[in-house]
């Protein structure tokens, strides 16, 4: 017997809802979304708009220096402190903030859109171009992504550009692969034979037929994609071959604090603090996607 | 024997099975009738102690020989629950491809209901644990006892070379030999009550007799009580002493089976007989066809020409055609098939799961290319209805949507038949009140609909571009009776209307009946007899159409 056929469609409209068969879970789960989703709102949003202002306006510039502010602690002037050049640490946060959410984004937004183009086509036809594609994928994968980033990085030279194309080719297996099974698992489903039956074209099945159907599945990577496009942008300015200076990165900050962790603590903890916001609130924002997808 | 006493179930403050009363003595067949959401399922289930934690029983009581099992407002004593389960009362579920462990030998299965019912268990929990992962205390001069009692429960539920199937895993038994082992399985400690929640819906029909006719052999022999649970009305009548019909919950009517059938009492039990279809009624939707039909039908087969002709067709199933070193095996699963479908008629296409009904209707639509022969087709681009109603429609798209799309395909395929988008939208409206629906559908999704009006909008889309044939895969096998009964007077309105072919898949021989002018019978790939409806049931050339036809 079919659960579902329990409902009549108006009830199948209020499960939808949220509604559990659980008793108690009801109130248990809300909140449990609510605290997950709203956690991951309020710091990502918070991390977004610092970021995102840090890259126009910062109180102070990031790259001027003072001598007679050198490492100077956290106070109401310099809300972070100074670091070794007497710049203001909470400006140059915040422009690091901006550059590595933008990077991360773009990273993901390349290798999304690779991932989904040849996931779905791999998926959706198999055959040789499949395997070429899985093998090639799979070559990919055998590397640490740290490396082969490293690796693209040292043919290409040293950069922002080039950081996100090295990062956006580490990047695109995992998506592939994703995309790649949920459409081998689509491909069979009685829908979409129908709609082969019915004539719909190649391309509009692929992407208007099956590609809506795996969204909240590919949403989830992309969150996963995003936090650790994150860190490997922060661990390649971390070694030096990221955003260069002057530009500010929260990488190539916590590189540079490094020396002074003993006398000049905030220097290092600030761009840490930041790292970890990011990262914590986007996966709390994930965590909460997930759990009210279900 | 068993007295369930005024019995409440709910889910979540959903009470979804009403003050139920209910009682079986030994050796009696109680069948529990009831549509799916009826809650037959969840009294079974309640009564074997196996409903979900979240189930809360707010009224009444179950008594197994005046020993209270369940009360409600006390837990579940799962103590007390597991002396009976197993020993005095099992279950038999529907599927037989999920109720066994797929990693372990079938015989091992049956045999762990013994171990877990041997006199001498282990004490205490370490020794328990390790008893349970086979680490030790199993050693014992019972092996060999076990062993030849689990044999014995294979030769009485007639499974044969009892050796073989013992050893094997549950992937290489059919589903009538699994459904088999599992009876054996329950039977293996001599229940005093057995449950049977749906046991013959996943199985062929040939397979459902033997399986329907092992469970009343076992009953007389054994004189175990059984509660039979099924939809379906036929079956219980032929197995049950007495009936209950279940509605949203309540037992709306139990009494005497015959009793039911003759005198039902309730508006409810008698349109849910009505519903079923059967060859002892009329057939009701061709009264004036009775007359006028066979004349039609044999001028349209001189006269017209067919929607389809397939001459000598034999299609093959490609294995292993997705890997790049895999062996590309051709297995010829259709051999020579010849038939014609007319414009207007419903041709049935009955047989066994696995003879090849699935892969002729494929060729036919042109989804396998890998055939040999012939098919004319004068029609543009035949359609399909699927059986699984939530699984055939796109669960991303509004049903508006889903109405439309096949307008747009042929419009991208055919300029001639471009059309607008008020056009389309007034299409797709249309369309939704052929099928019986309201326009307050036009913009929700499939999830919000019931699996019959799934059903409604995928013949809907199948029927929006005029197709001359529409190829029906048991469209009608996964809905309740009630249902059932809509949807095939749906689709018989729609062909008058519209002038279309059925080509009408279905392992229910009285949906056949009821649906098809001609059936067309096949057996491991060949199809072995066509004939007129009524010809074939008065006189089968066969002897396996007569056993099939039989054997509803």
């Amino acid at each position: 017997m079919r659960m579902e056929e329990k409902h009549s469609p108006e009830k199948d409209i209020e499960w939808k809802k949220g509604t559990s068969w659980k008793k108690g879970t009801l109130w248990k789960r809300r909140i449990s979304w609510n605290k997950y989703l709203a956690a991951g709102v309020i710091m990502t949003g918070i991390a977004l708009t610092i970021g995102i202002l840090g890259l126009f306006w910062t109180p102070y510039s990031t790259t001027a220096m003072s001598a007679a502010e050198k490492f100077a602690p956290p106070s109401i002037r310099h809300l972070f402190g100074t670091d070794n050049f007497g710049r203001d640490i909470f400006s140059r946060v915040m422009q690091g903030m901006g550059t590595t959410i933008g990077i991360s984004t773009l990273v993901v937004l390349f290798s999304g859109t690779a991932g989904i183009l040849l996931g779905a086509i791999t998926g959706y036809f198999g055959g040789l171009l499949d395997e070429a594609v899985m093998r090639v994928t799979d070559a990919v994968n055998g590397f640490p992504s740290i490396l082969l980033a490293l690796v693209i990085i040292s043919i290409l030279g040293n950069g922002k550009h080039n950081v996100i194309i090295s990062l956006g080719i580490v990047f695109i297996p995992s998506f592939v692969r994703i995309v790649r099974s949920e459409f081998i698992r689509l491909r069979d489903a009685d829908y979409i034979r129908r709609a082969r039956l019915m004539g719909v074209g190649r391309l509009r099945i692929l992407f208007v037929h099956i590609l809506p159907n795996i969204f909240s599945v590919f949403w989830v990577s992309v969150m996963i994609g995003f936090n650790n496009a994150i860190l490997a942008e922060s661990g390649m300015s971390y070694l030096g071959i990221g955003v260069q200076p002057p530009d500010a990165s929260l990488g190539k900050m916590l590189s540079d604090a490094q020396g002074y962790l003993q006398s000049a603590p905030w220097y290092a903890l600030a761009p840490g603090l930041a790292i970890v916001w990011i990262v914590l609130g986007f996966s709390l924002f994930s965590e909460g996607v997930r759990r009210y997808g279900e | 024997m068993i007295r369930i006493e005024n019995l409440s179930v709910a889910f979540d403050k959903t009470e979804v099975v009403k003050n139920v009363n209910l009682d079986l003595v030994d050796g009696e067949v109680l069948g529990v009738v009831g549509e799916s959401g009826s809650g037959k399922s969840v009294t079974a289930l309640t009564l074997m102690g196996l409903v979900s934690e979240s189930a809360q029983i707010t009224s009444g009581r179950i008594l197994f020989d005046d020993v209270v099992l369940q009360e409600a407002g006390k837990p579940r004593d799962q103590v007390l629950y597991r002396r009976y389960q197993g020993a005095q009362m099992s279950m038999i579920f529907q599927e037989p491809m999920t109720s066994l462990n797929p990693t372990q030998r079938v015989g091992h299965q049956v045999e762990e209901m013994l171990w877990l019912h041997a006199e001498h268990r282990p004490q205490g929990p370490w020794k328990q644990a390790s008893d349970a992962l086979r680490l030790s205390g199993r050693r014992t001069g019972q092996k060999e006892e076990f062993r030849t009692r689990v044999l014995e429960a294979f030769h009485a539920v007639g499974l044969r070379d009892e050796e073989r199937v013992y050893t094997s895993y549950p992937h290489q038994l059919s589903g009538g030999m699994r459904q088999r082992v599992m009876i054996a399985m329950a039977l293996i400690l001599h229940p005093r009550l057995l449950v049977a929640d749906e046991p013959t819906t996943a199985l062929d029909v040939t397979v459902q007799n033997q399986i329907i006719a092992l469970l009343r052999k076992i009953n007389s022999k054994q004189n175990n009580a059984m509660l039979f649970i099924t939809h379906d009305l036929n079956l219980a009548r032929r197995l049950c002493g007495r009936i209950a019909v279940m509605k949203d919950g309540r037992v709306v009517e139990l009494g005497e089976t015959e009793e039911i059938f003759r005198h039902p009492r309730q508006e409810y039990t008698k349109r849910l007989i009505e519903a079923v279809p059967s060859r002892m009624k009329k057939k009701t939707w061709s009264a004036d066809a009775v007359l006028g039909k066979a004349a039609s039908a044999e001028a349209a087969l001189n006269n017209s020409a067919p929607v389809v002709r397939v001459h000598d067709l034999s299609v093959f199933y490609q294995d292993g055609s997705n890997s790049l070193f895999g062996q590309k095996k051709k297995q010829c699963v259709v051999a020579d098939a010849s038939f014609e479908i007319y414009p207007g008629e419903s041709l049935g296409l009955v047989g066994e799961s696995g003879c090849g009904k699935t892969s002729l209707s494929k060729a036919i639509l042109g989804m396998n290319r890998s055939i040999r022969g012939e098919i004319v087709s004068n029609t543009t681009r035949p359609q399909m209805v699927f059986q699984d109603p939530y699984s055939s429609l796109n669960p991303a798209k509004t049903i508006g949507w889903l109405l439309q799309e096949p307008l747009r395909a042929a419009g991208a395929l055919d300029r001639s038949k471009v059309m607008t988008k008020a056009d389309m939208e007034a299409a797709a409206y249309d369309m939704l009140h052929r099928v019986g629906m309201e326009d307050k559908y036009f913009h929700r999704k499939p999830s919000q609909l019931s699996g019959g009006q799934r059903q409604r909008v995928s013949i809907g889309q199948a029927l929006i571009t005029h197709p001359g044939l529409v190829v029906a895969d048991e469209p009608v096998s996964a809905l309740d009776v009630t249902i059932q009964a809509q949807i095939m007077e749906l689709m018989r309105r729609l062909q008058q209307e519209m002038k279309l072919a059925y080509l009408f898949i279905s392992h229910d021989i009285n949906v056949v009946y009821q649906m098809c002018d001609r059936i067309m019978v096949m057996k491991e790939g060949r199809i072995i007899e066509v004939g007129e409806t009524e010809r074939l049931f008065r006189a089968p050339k066969e002897e396996y159409t007569r056993e099939l036809l039989s054997s509803s």
